[in-house]
């Protein structure tokens, strides 16, 4: 079982809340989809640049490499894409009509995936209603050309795709998962776990959680999903941190591994990264009740092997190329007072030592 | 002068005199409390900003009300603003849940060890015709926990007016059990039981001065009316076009059940359906479900209540007890605020096509025309011909007004 040790190297602010992030392979640069736009920012230099906005809070944001490419999902329902050399406009397709939740680039850098998806009451007890557009498009990096519209249960807040770009996978809401082939579009898989989703009782008759991050693991035929564990009040959020692995390319679809007990406190967790060595995976995301909001857990025995209490909810976890980086990104709680004259910066970026 | 004209001289003649104006305006008056528990975020309502800091993930939408905007997940709203008149200039006091309703309910804070009654109490002692056999004071929720509003629910509601102004509750997991005559007993043997019961009770009452007894027959009287109307309670029995028209979530169908209660002649229906509005986390993945859904009930319901005739005679309120925070806390969220928050309402005697009031570019504080609670209820009062500032007669308490400090109505908003 590897070990690993954490130690904070850097930590800076943006100006608004990030929403989610994508780091170049050395991990000196990264872009960040944040509430009030898209900064490309300067790891080393601890600078950052507003490059763009959408209508909407920018969601999430991938990096082309071969591309040269940035591209970011928003709240408008919309795709944009960026120059990463001078940060100049390229296109932007409108690929929802409601919000982009989250996007993700094929390994190949030839597909983008984005999800959607508004919960609306479908029943007496607020199941949600089915979709009212395709809740997963995929379209071509290169082009923005829609290859792919394909079916879900709203909301879907999640999508990955396998590290040889031959399935695309989301989740949503009722912990639902399908996967689909990617050439094809057709479904290839699916499975439902209900260690994500409550169903209120205390406050109210509804449904909330579902599944906040999706990663394939380096064979494809594993995934690694994380949120909230049901809750009697979801809207109390203090759910205990959670992770599940399941095999989905088999016959009966299968939990493999989750959490284990004594290893996780409360609050949503809302991003996963497998380390480069495929023998690591980081979970983040907000502390309601507990120790840590990140922790790095050792993919084959699922034990936790490093924790990171940062005092901000963490959006996105990410290794660089060679693994020795880990960059935490997210925010606090947006100021309620002016500080000199304007609102203190509450966006989140801190680096660490991998070791 | 002709015939006619001398019947409107006089007809005019009548309500120059302010007792009979006032009996006239009240008569037949009803009303529909949306009551949306746990608070509603004014910027995902009624006063969004958009593109600022504080405005959140969703856009607005213009209305037909010139210059007028309200939030993107409201379109049918939209349509029909000048049948709505929004306060969006709510400030009040209480932080906390279980004061806040308290004084959005009542309209005043507690003044131990008296008990104010609520809004649906004292509108039914005004209004209400307990003579009837259908339940003049209904509350409609499904969710039987609810956080503070559970120990609400709990407590007392019609105060000082006594049990038979409070309501009878009803609602998904509160379907009224056992109000059904059991089959081994017949029509003739039921009611001669049931003379026998209120001649013992009330002998009882009267020789032991028994408010207890008094309350215990009051509840009799309750669910002998609710026997007699027992399917209208029952949303199974509601037309499938409306149950679709209204939506498939358990507010929307008991917001049906409301309308069809009014029809039917209760004078108070609040509709409530736990707390689903206190997003301290998950605020805008919940308000992307509630606020559609409350966005189609109004209409619909306002729209029912016009087309029916009735929408003149039923005033429909839309409220919590406070708004949210401008700001986002971490958990995606927004917290308590009673500073500057927005409500709507609509029907007999108010004035639709009203926006009263207004908050500051990022909604952290109201304009001076703001309005609280005391001031609401005398608005409501007065659009329902009630005398705001009338004394209850409390024999051995002090005296209460119906609403206190001479609070004044909003008068824009009042027909």
């Amino acid at each position: 079982m590897p070990t690993t040790s954490l130690k904070r190297i850097a930590k800076f602010r943006l100006p608004s809340g990030i929403l989610g992030a994508s780091i170049t392979e050395d991990g000196l640069w990264l872009v960040a989809a944040c509430m009030n736009g898209v900064y490309a920012v300067d790891v080393a230099d601890k600078s950052a640049l507003k490059i763009g906005e959408h209508r909407s809070y920018a969601s999430s944001a991938a990096i082309l490499p071969t591309l040269q490419t940035v591209v970011t999902a928003g709240y408008d329902g919309t795709l944009q894409w960026f120059r990463k050399t001078d940060h100049s406009f390229i296109r932007q397709t409108q690929v929802h009509d409601f919000w982009s939740w989250d996007l993700a680039v094929s390994p190949d850098e030839s597909m983008i995936a984005s999800v959607t998806g508004q919960y609306l009451a479908g029943d007496y007890k607020y199941a949600p209603a089915p979709e009212r557009e395709p809740s997963v498009r995929i379209v071509a990096a290169d082009t923005g050309e829609v290859l792919h519209s394909l079916t879900h249960v709203p909301s879907v807040q999640a999508v990955a795709f396998s590290p040889d770009s031959q399935y695309v996978a989301a989740g949503n809401l009722m912990g639902e998962v399908r996967i689909w082939n990617t050439t094809s579009g057709r479904q290839v898989g699916s499975f439902v776990t209900d260690g994500f989703t409550s169903w209120g009782i205390v406050k109210s008759h509804c449904y909330l959680g579902g599944i906040f991050a999706l990663r394939f693991a380096a064979n494809s035929q594993h995934l690694l999903l994380a949120g909230m564990g049901p809750m009697r009040d979801p809207m109390a959020g203090n759910g205990r941190q959670r992770w599940e692995k399941w095999a989905w390319n088999e016959n009966m679809p299968h939990k493999l591994d989750e959490t284990h007990k004594d290893e996780s406190g409360e609050g949503l967790m809302e991003t996963l990264d497998i380390h480069p060595d495929n023998q690591r995976f980081v979970m983040g995301g907000r502390l309601r009740g507990g120790a840590w909001n990140a922790a790095v857990f050792d993919l084959e025995s699922g034990n936790r092997l490093a924790t990171l209490k940062t005092g901000f909810r963490i959006t996105e976890a990410m290794f660089n190329g060679d693994g020795s980086r880990l960059i935490l990104a997210g925010l606090k709680g947006q100021p309620s007072k002016k500080r000199g004259g304007q609102f203190p910066d509450f966006g989140r970026i801190e680096v660490y030592d991998v070791t | 002068m002709s015939t006619g004209a001398a019947s409107v001289a006089s007809f005019n003649g009548l309500f120059s005199i302010p007792a009979l104006a006032d009996e006239t305006k009240r008569h037949g008056k009803k009303c529909i409390l949306l009551w949306l528990c746990g608070a509603p975020s004014q910027f995902e309502t009624w006063d969004p900003k958009p593109g600022t800091s504080t405005g959140g993930p969703f856009g607005a939408i213009s209305t037909m009300l010139p210059g007028i905007q309200i939030s993107q997940l409201m379109p049918k709203c939209a349509t029909i603003m000048d049948r709505l008149a929004v306060i969006r200039n709510m400030k009040t006091a209480p932080k906390e849940h279980f004061q806040a309703i308290d004084a959005l309910t009542r309209g005043n804070k507690p003044r131990p060890p008296f008990v104010r009654p609520v809004l649906g109490s004292v509108l039914v002692e005004q209004l209400g015709h307990l003579d009837r056999a259908i339940p003049q004071f209904v509350l409609l929720d499904p969710c039987p926990e609810g956080n503070e509003f559970r120990r609400f629910k709990a407590g007392n509601w019609a105060g000082w007016l006594g049990a038979e102004y409070g309501p009878v509750r009803a609602g998904g997991e509160y379907s009224i059990p056992d109000i059904e005559r059991p089959e081994y007993l017949s029509e003739a043997d039921y009611s001669d039981r049931e003379a026998l019961r209120l001649f013992l009770s009330r002998k009882f009452e009267n020789e032991q001065r028994s408010e207890a007894a008094a309350s215990y027959n009051a509840a009799f009287e309750r669910v002998k009316g609710l026997m007699s109307c027992a399917p209208l309670f029952d949303l199974h029995n509601l037309p499938e076009d409306d149950r679709r028209r209204y939506g498939p979530g358990a507010f929307a169908q008991h917001a049906l059940l409301a309308r069809n209660l009014i029809e039917n002649g209760s004078t108070f229906v609040m509709v409530a359906n736990g707390m689903p509005w206190d997003n301290h986390v998950f605020q805008h993945e919940m308000h992307q479900m509630l606020v559609p859904e409350l966005d189609n009930v109004l209409f619909q319901l306002i729209e029912d209540l016009r087309l029916r005739g009735m929408l003149d005679d039923t005033l429909v309120i839309a409220m919590g007890e406070f708004g949210r925070t401008p700001w986002l806390n971490q958990a995606r969220g927004r917290d308590h605020y009673p500073k500057a928050w927005s409500m709507a309402m609509a029907g007999a005697g108010i004035k639709g096509g009203s926006v009263h009031g207004a908050t500051d570019e990022l909604g952290v504080d109201v304009d001076d025309s703001h309005v609280d609670n005391r001031q609401l209820f005398a608005t409501i009062f007065s659009a329902l011909g009630i005398a705001p500032h009338e004394e209850y007669d409390l024999p051995g308490l002090p005296t209460f007004q119906r609403v206190e400090q001479d609070a004044s109505p909003v008068r824009d908003l009042l027909l």
